[in-house]
């Protein structure tokens, strides 16, 4: 009892530093976040005193967030995005694994060459990707030019239905390494003489995955998909970089932006000193968050 | 079966490889394409970058020079910054979080559970949750423009926490205990003992936080204005690419000095990358 007591001391002299950044600038401010959310900026704010000086308001922030159809449209495209970057980033790599774990030569080459660009500044890439990219005179309009491919005419970024695309593109090219190393590592945990027996029964190749790799790695597909989820919902730098949130698309008469996801909505509203409106988006996506890791978990349990 | 069919099996299995390396190489071209694009396009001069050619701007490294030495936009500066804000992000964390880590390994204390899953369930939340309210607090400390506005926010890293307590958790409790009856200390076993026994995942820890720094690009763009002398890398590039007309060969010039320090070190050092970036996968 005594030897507990001790060591409960020490652990939290030990930890102090941590908690000390800890609880300042991760969990006071989901509190004070919801505290923000409830203020508003006014005209009689002061400015050099903006957040202690925010007027109270109810939940009139929340109000016009759910009024809000930008919002929903950012949310809409928050979707699509997670949706096509996490499916078709999954398939890369999964793909890559695949290749790189029939032993082939240069294993090693293949598998940094593949990792590298995930430790990169994304927004370097981006700004990489919008020289490519570049409408009429940029190196891949003038390759599909070539192959008899037409591209949109304000290039891929420039138009609402291929700009999301573009950036999912830029960015499974840039993280597909990951998820490949991620596969690589259960793939060699499964012996071989398990898919041996399998081509003796006369197994195709790409049964051989379905049935034995597949079951065998479905942790790692789970994990891809709520590192993935928290990614998306995450999402600016590649769209800050890429498309400013355009184009501009049209909806039912409505205007819209067609990349512009729920991170960067949140952002703008920043960058508008929206601050008490800014932190209602924040709160309603920490919400999302938790009904998504909620959903996930049940799922994890039901298997 | 007959030697015919076996001499059929084998030109087949010989095709098949052929057709999984034309793949893959096709596809390692393609994820690296765009960085020696960046390279090549920096050595261009400005009227050759949309020209698909080798052509290069004498002397070559012309750009990169100019880059550097811009009096508006001093890349030199950005630079600095970067590495100041990246190496101190990098020695907080590791340290603060090697601390932590070892006391969550080996020590048995009131709450040790329910701060621990506290503190885990917190990785579930995105990053984007606490601009306003980070913004807000650093507002409030005056610590615009300031690397510690910069740095401190982001040190509490909950995954190299855990990092740092797997790792810990192999060191046998026999050694710590010998230590104790020889009369150390608790801070002696830390940093007689255990630090020299975690150098390995002290260095994960320290590259993949530096790692976090060098490209936390939002954060950044948001403690400081656009007049501050203590803009780094990415959002001096932001910048620079907002400002004007956009001069390709310069703004590809100046991307180099963002990514080709860290293709070095991830040259050198990309075992601690792989392991450390794979560790929290692989333990679930």
């Amino acid at each position: 009892m005594k030897r507990k007591l001790y060591d409960t001391i020490t652990a939290y002299l030990f930890l102090l530093p941590f908690l000390i950044f800890f609880f300042s600038f991760l969990a006071y401010p989901i509190v004070y976040s919801f505290y923000l959310s409830l203020r508003k900026v006014t005209v009689e704010t002061s400015f050099y005193n903006i957040f202690s000086d925010m007027k109270f308001c109810g939940i009139e922030n929340y109000v016009r967030l759910l009024k809000d159809t930008e919002f929903w449209f950012s949310l809409l495209t928050t979707f699509y995005y997670g949706i096509l970057s996490i499916s078709i980033g999954m398939f890369v790599s999964f793909l890559l694994a695949a290749i790189l774990n029939s032993k082939l030569k240069g294993f090693k080459i293949y598998r940094s060459a593949f990792f590298l660009p995930n430790v990169l500044d994304m927004l370097v890439v981006g700004i990489i990707w919008t020289l490519l990219y570049a409408p009429q005179y940029g190196i891949i309009t003038k390759v599909a030019n070539a192959i008899g491919m037409v591209l949109p005419q304000k290039g891929i970024l420039g138009d609402p239905r291929t700009a999301l695309l573009g950036v999912v593109i830029a960015c499974v090219l840039k993280n597909c390494g990951y998820g490949m190393i991620l596969f690589l590592a259960a793939m060699q945990n499964i012996s071989p003489s398990v898919y041996e027996a399998a081509e003796i029964d006369g197994v195709s190749e790409i049964q051989k995955h379905v049935y034995i790799t597949l079951p065998l790695i479905k942790p790692i597909i789970f994990f891809l998909i709520v590192t993935g989820t928290i990614g998306v919902l995450n999402s600016f730098t590649e769209i800050y970089a890429m498309t400013a949130g355009g184009p501009i698309a049209t909806l039912f008469g409505k205007t819209y932006k067609a990349t512009q996801v729920t991170g960067y909505y949140l952002f703008l509203q920043w960058e508008r000193m929206d601050y008490g409106f800014a932190a209602a988006v924040s709160y309603v996506l920490l919400i999302i968050t938790l009904i998504f890791s909620f959903v996930y978990s049940k799922i994890l349990r039901w298997k | 079966m007959t030697e015919k069919n076996f001499q059929n099996f084998d030109l087949r299995q010989k095709v098949r490889r052929l057709l999984l390396y034309i793949i893959i190489t096709s596809f390692a071209i393609l994820v690296l394409f765009p960085f020696f694009w960046m390279i090549l396009v920096a050595m261009k001069d400005e009227g050759e970058v949309f020209k698909l050619s080798l052509k290069l701007a004498k002397p070559f490294y012309k750009n990169f020079v100019e880059v550097w030495k811009n009096p508006y936009y001093p890349f030199w500066r950005f630079f600095l910054n970067s590495v100041i804000v990246s190496v101190s992000g990098g020695v907080i964390t590791t340290f603060i979080c090697a601390l932590g880590g070892y006391v969550f390994a080996k020590k048995d204390f009131y709450f040790k559970e329910q701060l621990f899953w506290f503190l885990l369930s917190t990785m579930m939340i995105p990053g984007m949750m606490f601009l306003v309210p980070q913004f807000a607090i650093v507002t409030k400390l005056r610590w615009m423009n300031t690397y510690q506005g910069m740095v401190l926010p982001h040190v509490a890293s909950v995954f190299g926490l855990f990092l740092m307590r797997q790792y810990m958790q192999t060191i046998p409790d026999e050694i710590i205990e010998s230590a104790r009856i020889d009369g150390a200390k608790e801070l002696q076993i830390f940093f007689r003992l255990i630090v020299p026994l975690s150098v390995t995942v002290i260095t994960m820890l320290f590259l993949l936080s530096f790692l976090f720094h060098w490209s936390n690009f939002l954060w950044q763009l948001v403690v400081n204005t656009p007049e501050s002398d203590k803009l780094t890398l990415p959002v001096g590039l932001a910048l620079y690419k907002g400002q004007y007309e956009v001069f390709w060969t310069k703004l590809m010039a100046a991307s180099c000095y963002s990514i080709i320090p860290i293709v070095i070190l991830f040259l050198f050092a990309q075992k601690y990358f792989i392991q450390g970036l794979t560790v929290g996968a692989l333990k679930e």
